[in-house]
C-alpha cells in the first residue's frame, strides 16, 4: 500500500498562554501528488495544524510524520527544505532590496552552490512569471506579484510538499485564478499542495481533496464534490457550500457530481435532469 | 444637483509615467447605491481616495477635472471639513485603528472636530447601535476579529454622520462570518438612506446590495449602468477579468443548451425560482412530446 508522506497520529496542541487545546486528536495522512484544501472558519485550527506539518509548532502531544519518520527532534530547518510554508501575508516574509535576492535566501541557507543558486533563481521566477523583475525591490511589486515572489522563493529551496496560507487574500479574481493554475501546475510536476482558503469557489474548482475544520478538529474529509454536497452539516460549521453545490443538493440530490467541477458541467448536468424521460417523482425535483 | 459630480477627472500619481484616471465623469444621486468594480489598478481606489478629497491634497500628483461632493469643489475644500460629508473605509481595517479601545477610537475624529461633549456622546451610541458593538466598547482592538476590527473603522467613519459612504474592499481581508457582518451593517444602512459607494470584488455579494454598477478599467469608465443590466453582461465581465456569478453562468450554458430564458439569473434564489419553472413546465409536457424533445 502506498504510504503517506505526511500523517499525523492523534495530534493536541494547545497554546502555551491558553487553556483549551487548538488542535484535538488530528489524524490525517496527506499523500505525494495531492492537492488538498484546508477550510473551516477563522480559529478553527486549520493554520496551527499546518504549522504542525514543517515543525513551525510541535505537537502537545501526538506525533507527526514526514515519510514515515517522527518529526519530534528533527529542527525546522530541516523539515523546511522538504516541506516548504508561504505565510498568508506575503509581506510577513518578504525583507530583501531585491526580487533576486530574496530567492537566493532560502538556497543559500541550504548550502546550495552558487551556479545552482542562479539557475534555481531563474527557474522558479520563469515559474511564477516574475523573470522580469529579477533586479527590482520586492515592494515596488503589486500584491498578487508578492503574493507569488513568496511563493517563487518557498519553491527555490525544491520542498516537496508546498503549504500555501490563504493563496489568494486580497486579490481579484484575475490574480486569483493565475495563482491557482501556478499551484495547479507545480501540483501536475509533483509537488504536493496543501492550501487554506475562505474562497469556497476556488476550492471547488482546483483542490482534489478538501479537509473542513471545525473548534480545533477534523469535521469532513473528502472530494470536493462530497464535502460541498453536505450543506446540513457544512451550515452547522458556518461554511456555506458554492451556489453550485447547492443548487446540486437541491435540483439533482442523486446524481454523481464528481465530474461538476464548473458552472457549466452544472448546467449540463440539470439539462439532462430536466430532459430526461423520466416520472418527474424519480427525478428527485422539487 | 447631484451628490456628487465627477468631471473629467484624470490623476497622474507623483513619479508615475501613466495616469490612474484618464477623464472619468459620472454624477452620482442621493440614495443611490452604487458598486465600482474592475480589475486590479483599474483606479478604483484613486477614485475613492479623490472623491474623498485626499487625492490631491494627501497623495501627491497632477490632477485634472473637478469633483463636488455635495456641492462643494473637492479642491477649495479641507479634507476635514469633506470627512463630514464623505466616509472612506479601507481595506485593511487595522491600518486605520490607532487608539486603544473601541470608544476612544470612535470618539478621536469627533473630539478633533470640538463637537460639545453631549452630541459626542450621542454619535458614540448611535455608531456602536449600527454596527453592533455595545458590548465591545471597552476592548482593545487588539483582541477583536477582523470583522469586529472592520466594524470598528466603519463606527469611526459613521460618527462622523456622513451623507455618503465609501468602502474600498472593506470585506476583502475578512473570513466568510467577518464579511457577512460588514456587509449586513452596510445592508441596514442602504434601507437607512445613505449613499453609498462600494468597490467589491465578489459579484455574488454587490448583486445583493447595488442598484448602479461602474465599471473601471484602466482609468476609463467602460460601462455604467443598472446593476442587473451590468452583472449578467457575462462578456464585459470576463473581458475585465470579474468573475461573474456561477448562477449567471449557469444560465448562459443553459441558453446555450437551448432553453428559452428571457432573464439570465443573478442570485441563488432566482436561480432556484428559474429551474423550479423549468421543470415544472417540462413535467407539464405530455410523454409524447417529451420523446420528441
Amino acid at each position: 500500500m502506498k504510504e503517506p508522506i505526511l500523517r499525523t497520529e492523534n495530534l493536541y496542541f494547545r497554546y502555551p498562554t491558553r487553556e483549551e487545546y487548538a488542535l484535538r486528536a488530528i489524524n490525517i495522512e496527506i499523500f505525494g501528488g495531492e492537492f488538498v484544501a484546508f477550510i473551516g472558519q477563522n480559529g478553527c485550527g486549520k493554520t496551527t495544524l499546518l504549522k504542525h506539518f514543517n515543525g513551525l509548532l510541535r505537537p502537545t502531544q501526538g506525533k507527526v510524520f514526514l515519510y514515515g519518520q517522527d518529526t519530534a527532534g528533527i529542527p525546522t530547518c530541516k523539515l523546511a527544505s522538504k516541506v516548504g510554508y508561504v505565510f498568508q501575508n506575503p509581506d510577513h516574509q518578504i525583507f530583501a532590496d531585491t526580487v533576486r535576492e530574496e530567492i537566493a535566501f532560502g538556497p543559500k541557507n541550504l548550502g546550495f552552490d552558487q551556479s545552482h543558486i542562479e539557475s534555481i533563481t531563474k527557474d522558479v521566477l520563469k515559474a511564477v512569471g516574475l523573470e522580469e523583475y529579477i533586479d527590482c525591490p520586492p515592494f515596488s511589486l503589486g500584491k498578487g506579484q508578492r503574493q507569488r515572489l513568496a511563493i517563487a522563493a518557498v519553491l527555490a529551496m525544491e520542498p516537496d510538499i508546498l503549504i500555501i496560507d490563504e493563496p489568494t487574500t486580497g486579490q481579484d479574481w484575475h490574480e486569483s485564478i493565475q495563482i491557482m493554475e501556478l499551484l495547479r501546475e507545480l501540483n501536475s510536476q509533483g509537488h504536493t499542495i496543501i492550501i487554506t482558503s475562505h474562497n469556497m469557489q476556488l476550492v471547488s474548482l482546483y483542490a482534489r481533496r478538501v479537509v473542513l475544520m471545525a473548534n480545533g478538529e477534523i469535521w469532513m474529509d473528502g472530494t470536493p464534490q462530497r464535502v460541498f454536497s453536505d450543506p446540513d452539516r457544512l451550515r452547522e460549521v458556518y461554511i456555506k457550500a458554492p451556489m453550485l453545490y447547492q443548487l446540486a443538493h437541491r435540483f439533482c440530490p442523486n446524481a454523481d457530481l464528481s465530474r461538476v467541477v464548473t458552472p457549466e458541467d452544472l448546467a449540463d448536468l440539470l439539462y439532462d435532469q430536466i430532459y430526461a424521460c423520466r416520472p418527474a417523482s424519480e427525478r428527485g425535483a422539487v | 444637483m447631484p451628490l456628487i459630480e465627477v468631471k473629467d477627472l484624470t490623476f497622474t500619481y507623483r513619479g508615475a509615467s501613466q495616469p490612474a484616471l484618464k477623464g472619468v465623469s459620472f454624477t452620482i444621486e442621493a440614495g443611490e447605491f452604487v458598486g465600482l468594480i474592475g480589475p486590479t489598478g483599474a483606479g478604483k481606489t484613486t477614485l475613492c481616495m479623490a472623491l474623498a478629497g485626499i487625492i490631491p491634497f494627501t497623495v501627491l500628483g497632477k490632477m485634472g477635472g473637478r469633483v463636488w461632493i455635495a456641492g462643494m469643489n473637492t479642491i477649495e475644500h479641507e479634507v476635514a471639513e469633506l470627512a463630514q460629508v464623505i466616509g472612506l473605509v479601507l481595506q485593511d481595517a487595522q491600518a486605520q485603528l490607532l487608539m486603544t479601545d473601541v470608544e476612544k477610537e470612535i470618539v478621536f475624529p469627533l473630539e478633533n472636530l470640538a463637537l460639545p461633549r453631549e452630541e459626542i456622546a450621542r454619535r458614540l451610541e448611535a455608531a456602536l447601535d449600527l454596527v453592533h458593538l455595545k458590548e465591545m466598547r471597552r476592548l482593545h482592538p487588539f483582541y477583536l476579529s477582523g470583522g469586529q476590527r472592520q466594524r470598528v473603522a466603519l463606527a469611526s467613519i459613521l460618527a462622523m454622520e456622513p451623507q455618503i459612504l465609501v468602502l474600498d474592499e472593506a470585506t476583502s481581508e475578512l473570513d466568510p462570518v467577518g464579511v457577512e457582518e460588514v456587509l449586513s451593517v452596510v445592508s441596514e444602512l442602504k434601507a437607512k438612506g445613505k449613499t453609498i459607494i462600494l468597490v467589491e470584488h465578489n459579484m455574488e455579494e454587490l448583486v445583493r446590495f447595488a442598484d448602479r454598477v461602474i465599471v473601471l478599467r484602466a482609468g476609463r469608465i467602460v460601462a455604467d449602468g443598472p446593476a442587473r443590466q451590468i452583472l449578467t453582461n457575462i462578456s464585459l465581465l470576463q473581458d475585465i477579468g470579474v468573475y461573474p456569478p456561477q448562477i449567471t453562468l449557469v444560465g448562459q450554458r443553459l441558453r446555450e443548451l437551448g432553453l428559452d430564458l428571457p432573464e439570465l439569473p443573478l442570485t441563488l434564489d432566482e436561480g432556484i425560482t428559474m429551474l423550479e419553472q423549468l421543470v415544472k413546465a417540462h413535467a407539464n409536457l405530455s410523454g409524447e412530446e417529451r420523446v420528441v424533445k
